[in-house]
């Protein structure tokens, strides 16, 4: 399968697959406590993103992402992200669209 | 094209690994149908909660699955209305509510609930609370930590070395 090695590329990819097709794109993420993996899925049934790991640390930043796409499919793909903790830097780094905000 | 009968398969009948038989009508295409049919039969029909009691039964799953098991929590993005209703909807000129749907499953069962704009925030909170909780399994990054220690030694060196001389 697809595994994404670069955690920030895994997310710019996914937000980019989620604002292109809303409606059909899915995010899934699949826990074994016995294994101790976790795996992310992002996808519109014609691409798919997958993300493994099995360090505590990612989960923290898998738990960020969880806020992105809440606020993403909550309130619609043209919502503003700076508002969501920590994608505010992502997105100044990666995606040069800012109207020049705090940097 | 039907496959002779042997001691494996019913007679003009299709068995599958879980002993259900299937008996096609004609073609490849109605057997896959008929697959289908039953597969969705099997498993157990999605509930749809509240925030809360699905917060509380994603515990419980968590829970349960610590032994052996995966736990899925899938997250989209639905206004929970059919296409026809879609329809009415555009062309009556009201714009469509989105919600997020949120499924978990455990294999076993499948609960799910859908957030609005106005919950997520709770929602979002309680969720990151119960996942922090739970995943407890996963490897904290000590090497790594012993791996960026021993490399800022490795800078410091080089850097007192490779320092360029002033003309």
């Amino acid at each position: 399968m697809v595994y994404i090695v670069s955690w920030d590329e895994f997310v710019d990819r996914s937000v980019q697959l989620f604002k292109a097709d809303p409606e059909s794109t899915r995010y899934v993420v699949k826990y074994r406590h016995c294994d101790g993996k976790l795996v992310l899925k992002v996808t519109d049934n014609k691409e798919c993103l997958k993300f493994k790991t099995d360090q505590a640390q990612e989960a923290r930043k898998m738990e960020k992402l969880n806020n992105i796409f809440f606020t993403l499919m909550a309130r619609g793909p043209d919502v503003d992200l700076s508002e969501v903790n920590g994608k505010e830097q992502m997105e100044t780094q990666s995606v040069k669209k800012g109207s020049g905000r705090k940097q | 094209m039907h496959r002779p009968p042997n001691k494996f398969s019913p007679p003009g009948g299709f068995r599958r690994a879980d002993h259900q038989i299937l008996y096609p009508l004609c073609d490849s295409r109605e057997k896959k149908s008929l697959q289908c049919l039953t597969i969705c039969k099997e498993y157990p029909s999605e509930v749809l909660l509240q925030l809360d009691p699905f917060l509380n039964e994603l515990t419980s799953m968590f829970e349960k699955s610590k032994e052996k098991g995966s736990v899925w929590v899938t997250l989209k993005r639905s206004s929970l209305k059919s296409k026809l209703q879609k329809r009415k909807l555009s062309s009556a000129g009201e714009s469509i509510e989105y919600r997020c749907l949120i499924r978990a499953t455990d294999a076993k069962k499948t609960i799910s609930t859908s957030v609005g704009a106005k919950d997520h925030l709770r929602f979002q909170a309680s969720y990151a609370t119960i996942l922090k909780a739970h995943m407890t399994a996963l490897k904290k990054r000590e090497r790594k930590d012993r791996k960026k220690s021993t490399e800022a030694e490795k800078k410091e060196g080089t850097s007192t070395t490779t320092k360029p001389k002033k003309p």
